[in-house]
């Protein structure tokens, strides 16, 4: 087991490469992914003996894909307060926790009640996790709950109109200069479009308010989807 | 506020609003999912019954073609009184020893048991229709209005589309492939398992008929309107005849 360069995350090289996070409820997989326990040094980490790893599988994962395929920053790491809109039944959501450990704090938001069954579960496991039934496009409605500023913001909801809900939510609780990354269905904006178009177009649009850090084609995890990372001005 | 105070109403309030987030039409979804895979379960498990069977009488399956009735007679009645009956002279099937011939019995048994699931759940079924869209089911039909709340993901989902989209839903892959490819657009989609449809030979004109009535008949049933399915029901049966 290596550190990479994304604080919190790790790799191993076998046949193939895969990450991994370090369990913050050891003994618990989350979505049948592979628990390793490895005797690893972690240097910053005060830690001796024996660690949990949990398997990271980018094929479930867009932020695990994009890293695979050679992310070079996407501005997270231990001890943020994160607002992560869009987390389904909260595969990334488990990894995201892990990485900002106990002293760092998600905010996952959905609004479809199926999905987040799932994610009430895993953030009664899990102490650093606040779920939210509630809808991205009327940031108003959950202003009150996310007091503070967030250092971090993850969008992924394969909605039309996602930019301008991400805009919205950026403006509304990012704190400046700090990292929000947005997954971009193009199939979900437009389907009678080719995808290099939307992406060129969505782009265009998140660059008037963000500064562009990376974009990553999420093949062959992912069909037609791009991974923008963008820094607050 | 500290955060595991934050974290604990969270929890708390999303428990709450996943509770009361349970409508009449999710329950029409599973009844309707559960009919549709009982139905596949059944005939699974009655192909293989007839496989088996025509080891041991392969005339009577022949003879038989309904499934449910095929399962339900050899169980009443036995090789000997079904070759009587049908005036089958011989056979090409072994004849096997009663305890072979229990184990495919028992499969017929099983098969029936899934029937009798089937009819429950869609009296069930029926009932809650009647209860959550009135209208619609009255022009749909118990089965297919439920299809259409569940392809819509909800009656709210579905009131709120035009009719033009009702008409196509379970279409999803045709009409991609037309708005991808600008292959020819398809015309209906679950809507073709309605008699007046699938009855017709102008079977598109029928089907934006029917989609129109049924999405003046789900506005009407989620907004709470008062009934009017006998009316739009009568307006259909002037124009295409009764079914």
């Amino acid at each position: 087991m290596k550190s990479t360069r994304f604080p919190g995350i790790y790799e191993k090289k076998g046949r193939r490469r895969s990450l991994f996070t370090i369990n913050l409820v050891p003994g618990r997989s989350v979505y049948g992914e592979r628990l390793v326990r490895e005797s690893v040094d972690l240097g910053h980490k005060a830690s001796k003996g024996v660690t949990e790893f949990r398997e990271w599988d980018a094929s479930k994962s867009k932020l695990a894909a994009a890293i695979l395929k050679g992310a070079n920053q996407v501005g997270l790491k231990e001890g943020h307060t994160v607002l992560y809109l869009g987390c389904s039944t909260g595969t990334t959501v488990s990894h995201v926790s892990d990485i900002v450990g106990r002293g760092g704090f998600v905010f996952a938001l959905d609004f479809a009640p199926r999905v987040m069954r799932e994610m009430v579960f895993l953030a009664q496991e899990r102490p650093n996790i606040a779920p939210l039934l509630a809808d991205a496009k009327k940031p108003e409605e959950y202003e009150d709950i996310v007091k503070e500023k967030v250092d971090w913001l993850f969008q992924d909801i394969a909605q039309r109109n996602q930019p301008e809900i991400f805009l919205k939510n950026v403006a509304k609780f990012l704190k400046k200069g700090a990292y929000c990354v947005a997954a971009i269905k193009a199939r979900s904006i437009d389907v009678s479009k080719k995808p290099g178009l939307i992406f060129r177009s969505v782009q265009k649009k998140l660059e008037e308010d963000l500064t562009l850090v990376d974009k990553r084609e999420l093949s062959p995890f992912q069909r037609d989807h791009m991974l923008f990372v963008f820094k607050k001005r | 506020m500290d955060r595991s105070r934050i974290r604990e109403r969270c929890i708390r309030t999303t428990k709450q609003r996943i509770r009361e987030s349970v409508k009449d039409d999710n329950l029409v979804i599973q009844a309707v999912s559960s009919i549709e895979e009982v139905t596949k379960a059944a005939n699974i498990l009655i192909r293989r019954l007839r496989e088996w069977y025509e080891l041991y009488l392969p005339e009577f399956s022949r003879k038989v073609k309904d499934n449910q009735r095929f399962s339900q007679l050899i169980l009443e009645k036995d090789k000997k009184a079904l070759m009587k009956e049908h005036k089958f002279r011989d056979t090409m099937g072994a004849d096997l020893p009663k305890q072979d011939v229990d184990a495919m019995l028992a499969l017929a048994a099983g098969a029936q048991r899934l029937y009798e699931l089937k009819k429950s759940q869609e009296d069930y079924l029926e009932k809650l229709m009647k209860r959550t869209a009135p209208n619609v089911h009255a022009i749909t039909g118990t089965l297919i209005g439920a299809k259409l709340i569940a392809i819509a993901g909800s009656l709210k989902e579905l009131s709120l589309f035009p009719a033009s989209t009702v008409q196509l839903l379970g279409a999803e892959k045709a009409l991609f492939r037309h708005m991808r490819t600008g292959a020819k657009s398809p015309k209906y989609g679950i809507l073709h398992e309605h008699p007046l449809v699938s009855q017709s030979r102008d079977k598109g004109k029928v089907a934006r008929m029917l989609a129109d009535k049924i999405s003046i008949a789900s506005k009407v049933d989620y907004f709470k309107g008062d009934y009017v399915g006998d009316k739009l029901r009568k307006e259909l049966v002037q124009r295409f005849g009764e079914w």
